[in-house]
């Protein structure tokens, strides 16, 4: 086989790549290929005897399980409120630091900061502060508005979460922000400012379609990640009381390690949850892609 | 120069980290380098007397238990073995003690399982995991070992199935509710026996301005207590073909659904925002005689007199009905010792599990970790509280715990954290218990 010279070339991108390809086929591949075939079993994690069981799995999960459809719901509701919310809030706070001129750095790490914490400490944290704290304030500051349990009523406890993931997300994508509106043309604002648009009228008219390509991605981290949320509803309040904050990462993680160990069942729950996250940002990015717009 | 500086600087952090990790990997490898400095210690005596015979046979055993705050009991006992089995069988023993957290240590116990890298002695809740295991081939039958018929009869059940003794108790439990005696002297109230009883003394409590109950909700394990408790009581009073009746399929909790009352009664007088107290807290608020009763066990007792430790508290059992037979303790054995069946030095491993229960040595272990008495050779005194829960026993007041299919306690906990918060009625309960029970029961086959 003759190396030709464009062979060379391929051969010594994939040799460059093989290191991080080979983990990510180990680590990431594998195990996803591994849990489609154990979804199609019943194995319960610990005995070295199973069943196939082919699309049992599957069919139980959509149509016998009210808790899954539930913690489904839930999660698509907590999405809707994350998507829409992280991005705004993210947006105007990019907006803010550009808008800063020698504090700009300052702002852009205080509120870059949070991401930086794990999410567990940082739901540990807020834990602390929903109940320790509210309930010292509401005593010694009499802020009585602040006397419910944050995390215990279920009505309230929604916020609670929706607050801490929030708290630490809107930095990554204020960043991202940050960048995109570094690279609208000064030339257009300043026409814009010329004709007379107000700072409303140029934001919404100019600056949003030049970052349009951001936005696409903002939307699409945020829909992928609040999907698969975990961390902070796991520090926060653990799923619970009972079942009224479980997000499916949660209802899947307890099907798979706690009750009866149904790891096959569980697998086929996260295989599920999967399809639906892809089906979702396939058509997102589908969407908006076709919206962007060149300067 | 500020290049070098820069550098100098990183280097410094880098040093830093490097020498964090070198030490929390000391302090890991601690227990197993623990073992090892003891037994050269004790093997240095022996040895140089039996250094006529021969060199001592090495073994190395992995033992995996759960209980990571009594480490240092453990160590020194295990510290005992090994200089009993070097000077009785010439053979070395290292042991590599595992510890973790009892919430994560049911899963790295099952993955270990299931990686076949099996520990050789590990620790399992004998009623809720003896079934799956056995049936996954995870327990070795240890029916023939000396201690076997040292054990109490009653604890001996506990840890038998299919006819067979698979593990050896180390926790075993008489429980019911716990209650401040100070409290219960201050109000003239005596443990009640029914329903009526309980309530007279609940509105006696809240006359006087006290709690009647300590809700700890954040925790799942501590709600479902309650109906371990009403349904033990009412089944083995009421009902006793209830849980095989159930098992065929042929009964529901509708039949059984006056577990309910004492749970009611139990929700509505008790502490505010249960949601945000956990088990450790809940210990903390009971030993200052914020609430009068605690549906606890005595496990909690250490943590309990941690906090205060003038506190006085009882067990009685539950009242679960007007029918005075239902209110009993519950015999339970929880943490037990199983062998793995596929342990490369059976013999030793199956030594050291006789030696938790050894004739002369046992009884202070036991007594040292405040472990109810499990057999003939403990005779050390228990605790108040131990005496006054054997009392009931003795009365013939008990029943054994039942043993209900693999995740209806867990799926319980759950539900009745949802029915505080008003998320669920008790029918969708029933239902939804009812379903649990049954798919258990399908795992199971």
């Amino acid at each position: 086989m003759r190396l030709t010279k464009k062979r060379k070339q391929s051969i010594a991108l994939l040799l460059f790549a093989f290191p991080a390809l080979a983990f990510y086929a180990v680590f990431m591949l594998a195990p996803a290929f591994g849990g489609a075939a154990y979804s199609l079993t019943d194995w319960n994690g610990l005995n070295p005897a199973f069943s196939w069981v082919g699309f049992a799995n599957y069919a139980e999960a959509l149509t016998d399980d009210p808790s899954f459809a539930r913690s489904l719901a839930f999660t698509a509701k907590f999405v809707v409120f994350m998507v829409v919310l992280q991005n705004v809030i993210a947006l105007a706070l990019a907006a803010l630091v550009e808008s800063r001129g020698r504090s700009k750095a300052w702002f852009r790490t205080i509120f870059f900061m949070p991401n930086m914490l794990s999410m567990i400490i940082g739901g540990f944290m807020w834990l602390f502060i929903l109940t320790k704290v509210t309930s010292y304030l509401v005593e010694r500051a009499r802020l009585t508005f602040l006397d419910r349990s944050w995390i215990g009523d279920p009505d309230y406890s929604f916020y609670s979460i929706l607050v801490v993931s929030l708290w630490g997300g809107v930095g990554y994508l204020m960043v991202i922000y940050i960048a995109s509106l570094q690279g609208v043309p000064k030339t257009l604002k300043e026409a814009a400012a010329i004709d007379g648009a107000s700072a409303w009228q140029t934001f919404r008219s100019v600056t949003l379609p030049m970052i349009y390509p951001a936005l696409t991605i903002g939307v699409f981290l945020t829909l992928n990640s609040s999907f698969k949320t975990f961390d902070a509803v796991y520090a926060l309040t653990g799923g619970g009381p009972g079942r009224a904050t479980q997000v499916v990462a949660m209802n899947i993680y307890e099907e798979a390690f706690s009750f009866n160990s149904r790891y096959g069942y569980a697998s086929a729950k996260a295989m599920i949850l999967f399809l639906i996250v892809v089906v979702i940002t396939l058509v997102q990015l589908r969407i908006m892609k076709n919206r962007e717009v060149e300067a | 120069m500020k290049k070098a500086l820069h550098l100098g600087l990183i280097l410094v952090l880098v040093m830093s980290f490097l020498s964090a990790c070198g030490g929390a990997k000391d302090n890991a490898s601690a227990p197993s380098s623990e073992g090892t400095p003891a037994s050269s210690g004790s093997s240095a005596s022996p040895s140089e007397s039996a250094k006529a015979d021969e060199l001592p046979q090495k073994v190395e055993l992995k033992v995996f238990m759960s209980f990571p705050r009594f480490k240092d009991q453990f160590e020194a006992y295990f510290a005992q073995f090994k200089a009993k089995e070097l000077a009785e069988k010439n053979i070395d023993v290292t042991i590599k003690l595992e510890m973790p957290n009892p919430d994560q240590a049911k899963q790295i116990l099952q993955t270990r399982l299931a990686s076949n890298d099996a520990p050789d002695l590990f620790t399992l809740h004998a009623i809720a995991d003896i079934p799956t295991y056995y049936k996954a081939g995870y327990l070795s039958d240890l029916s023939d070992q000396p201690f076997v018929p040292k054990v109490y009869e009653s604890v001996r059940k506990t840890v038998t199935y299919e006819g067979k003794v698979v593990a050896l108790p180390l926790e075993s439990l008489s429980w019911g509710y716990l209650y401040n005696k100070k409290i219960f002297a201050e109000q003239g109230i005596a443990p009640p026996l029914t329903l009526d009883e309980m309530k007279a003394a609940v509105d006696k409590l809240n006359a006087a301005n006290v709690k009647p109950f300590m809700l700890a909700f954040q925790e799942s394990w501590i709600p479902q207590l309650m109906m371990a408790l009403s349904l033990g009581g009412t089944v083995s009073s009421a009902h006793p073909d209830w849980i095989e009746k159930m098992n065929k399929g042929e009964a529901s909790y509708r039949d059984v659904a006056s577990v309910f009352d004492i749970i009611d009664l139990i929700m509505a007088n008790g502490t505010d925002k249960p949601f945000e107290v956990g088990g450790e807290a809940g210990s903390a608020d009971f030993a200052n005689g914020k609430a009068a009763m605690w549906v606890q066990g005595p496990w909690q007792a250490e943590t309990i007199l941690k906090v205060n430790p003038d506190m006085e508290f009882g067990v009685a059992p539950l009242p679960v009905s007007n029918d005075p037979a239902g209110a009993m303790i519950n015999l339970a054995t929880s943490t037990s010792l199983a062998v793995s069946p596929t342990s490369k030095n059976k013999e030793v491993a199956l030594d050291l599990l006789n030696y938790i229960l050894d004739d002369q040595d046992s009884a202070p272990l036991f007594e040292e970790l405040k472990f109810n008495p499990v057999a003939t050779m403990h005779t050390y005194e228990t605790f108040p509280w131990i005496s006054e829960a054997s009392s009931y026993v003795a009365d013939g007041k008990a029943y054994l715990d039942l043993s209900l299919p693999n995740g209806v306690t867990d799926e319980t906990a759950k539900l009745l954290q949802s029915y505080y918060a008003k998320d669920v009625t008790k029918e969708e309960i029933i239902e939804t218990l009812d379903k649990a029970w049954a798919k258990g029961v399908q795992a199971q086959q």
